[in-house]
């Protein structure tokens, strides 16, 4: 049996090691369109700030020797034959499979991509694109940059630059940074404490109108309020969609069966699958890694054994580089709002029918875990939560499992 | 498999296991070295709630969520000891283990194992060294009241089936030694004592 990925990301590395580990002998081929051993996306910034490249290879530089791949580089599949199993390349190169597995991620959407033909204008989404940022702030010795776009990603990159040394300006069209893994109330208190913690200077409600340049090279950016900064480094994040193009003509995620199949030889995983949701049972595109890795097991196994089931996804997420200062989400922001604060953390948990539908914990991530398993799990939690929100010394597990609920003092 | 386990009601609080793990993790294997640095790792805490005490720390689980959130590739299984390790020189500090640990076992600071000027996260490794050479991990090897014990995990498991995290406690025989039984009698009192008084 020939297996072929179409992707060579997280969900794809996942894939083929799970194969191997259970004894597929058969040839995988891994195509991609960049030209790296599998890397993780999360760990790519660290880079930017100055750590090590070997770092970001998370399952070994040598991942294609050690699992007998034949991996296709530099060249990304632009077409899916599904009647005669085979792809087709963008260098026109046709590859056929028994088992395709497609996992092809996500990448950057930019709302003027001309703008990318000017030096000094990148995206931040994959290691192409950090090798190339690193290579123009050392060339150019790069001392202050403009991050457009304050979701996750821009986030991650204000943070990652700031921590190489250079001054930072995060541009945000909402009333928030992290809009999408927050509340109106959870945000403020992050983007404010994001703000005296690193000195970034953001601007919300605002937005990157137009690039100012000079013979090709970037010289500064003008904002939705017509003022404008001078900067030869200008990163675009604003926002991401799945490249299911090749598959399905649209970039709105490849659905999937249960089972991760896209069509009966066709499995689908990572940040391209539509999931329905753990809880809330909504489909989505749940991109995060623990996501990526249990749907890339559950088709291997599927593969391998003909059974298994994905439970469906989660969307978890925390927000920690480079600061001691964790912002953590999951769920939905709506239903009964209990809140916790004091000094520099913050604590919210909507409640729906007295079961956790959604949660902020911001500041520390102690206890993180016990509400993360309060929420999967869908227990009662109407009565506790108060006093598990509350509790300073984060041992609300301990008091529920020992039957001590009174938050009383402590003889110790 | 075996696996450290607590019967918190024979802990005394006395806390000889934090300073165990501090000496047996700190690089100088003093207790010299270790006090007053703040780079010392301390892997197990000594938690009190109400009268009860008991040190808490990573329960090794299998599956074990913080194994399958690590984007990292830091965390691993070693599959002899059944130890969940956690690699500093890989370990990126981003919270996605810590955001999904129901023990609260991984914390967060610049060890003496960081390698990049900034905090990693650190938890519990079983004395992964100790243990394949057929020691027992510092804690247990320090622990004067029996409340921890370093055992089979699925015999116990299958003497002491209950649900959640009742399966690791560990309570071979219900009765107290008369010293500790007293102990936890002077405990329950003081507790009740202060709260009355509040």
């Amino acid at each position: 049996m020939k297996v072929v990925t179409v992707g060579t990301g997280m969900a794809a590395a996942e894939f083929v090691q799970r194969l191997r580990l259970e004894g597929l002998k058969g040839p995988i081929t891994m195509i991609g369109d960049e030209e790296f051993p599998p890397y993780s996306p999360c760990v790519i910034p660290f880079f930017l700030a100055g750590e090590p490249l070997e770092t970001v290879y998370w399952k070994g530089r040598d991942f294609y020797e050690r699992y007998g791949v034949n991996p296709l580089l530099g060249d990304p599949v632009t077409e899916i034959d599904i009647e005669r199993r085979q792809v087709r390349t963008s260098g026109g190169r046709i590859e056929g499979y028994d088992r395709l597995l497609y996992a092809t991620g996500s990448r950057s959407w930019y709302p003027k991509p001309q703008w990318l033909e000017t030096r000094g204008v990148f995206g931040f989404k994959t290691l192409t694109d950090m090798v190339a940022i690193d290579r123009y702030v050392r060339e150019n010795r790069i001392t202050r940059a403009v991050v457009f776009g304050g979701g996750f990603i821009g986030v991650d990159a204000a943070l990652a630059l700031r921590h190489r040394g250079l001054e930072i300006t995060l541009v945000h069209r909402n009333t928030r940074l992290l809009s999408q893994m927050t509340d109106e109330e959870g945000g403020r208190f992050a983007t404010a404490k994001l703000k005296e913690k690193t000195g970034i200077d953001i601007r919300l409600k605002s937005t990157v109108d137009a690039i100012i340049a000079d013979h090709g090279q970037l010289t500064g950016v003008r904002f939705s309020d017509d003022s404008s900064m001078e900067t030869a480094l200008l990163i675009v994040s604003i926002g991401v969609s799945p490249n299911s193009e090749p598959m399905t003509g649209e970039d709105r995620g490849v659905a999937v069966s249960a089972q991760m199949l896209a069509d009966p030889s066709i499995y689908c995983a990572g940040d391209v699958a539509v999931t329905p949701h753990l809880v809330d049972g909504r489909d989505g595109i749940y991109a995060t890694y623990p996501n990526a890795m249990l749907q890339a097991r559950t088709a291997a196994r599927h593969l391998m054994h003909g059974d298994g089931v994905y439970p469906g996804s989660i969307n978890t997420n925390v927000l920690k580089k480079h600061i001691d200062f964790p912002i953590v989400s999951a769920g939905s922001f709506s239903g009964e709002a209990v809140t916790w604060e004091q000094g520099d953390i913050w604590r919210r948990v909507y409640l729906k029918d007295g079961k956790i539908n959604g949660y902020l914990i911001i500041g520390d991530t102690r206890m993180s875990g016990y509400v993360y398993q309060l929420y999967r799990s869908q227990k009662r939690v109407d009565r506790s939560i108060k006093a598990i929100l509350a509790s300073p010394r984060h041992d609300g597990y301990y008091r529920e499992m020992l039957g001590v609920r009174d938050c009383g003092s402590s003889v110790f | 498999m075996k696996k450290v386990f607590v019967d918190y009601k024979k802990c005394l609080a006395c806390k000889s296991c934090e300073t165990a793990c501090a000496v047996e993790q700190h690089p100088s294997h003093t207790l010299f070295g270790a006090l007053g640095d703040t780079r010392t790792q301390i892997n197990v805490r000594v938690l009190g709630v109400e009268h009860e005490a008991f040190p808490l720390s990573c329960r090794h689980c299998d599956p074990a969520d913080c194994l399958d959130a690590c984007p990292s590739g830091a965390i691993s299984r070693d599959e002899g000891s059944g130890a969940v390790l956690l690699n500093p020189d890989l370990c990126k500090a981003c919270a996605m283990c810590a955001m999904v640990c129901p023990f609260d076992a991984i914390a967060f600071k610049q060890t003496h194992r960081a390698r990049y000027g900034r905090d990693v996260a650190y938890k519990c490794d079983l004395c992964n060294d100790r243990i394949k050479k057929g020691g027992t991990p510092a804690c247990v090897e320090a622990c004067h009241s029996g409340a921890l014990v370093y055992g089979d995990f699925d015999r116990i498991r299958g003497d002491r089936a209950v649900s959640g995290l009742k399966c690791y406690l560990l309570g071979k025989h219900d009765a107290l030694p008369p010293l500790v039984e007293l102990f936890r009698e002077l405990r329950r009192k003081e507790c009740l004592r202060r709260r009355g008084g509040e």
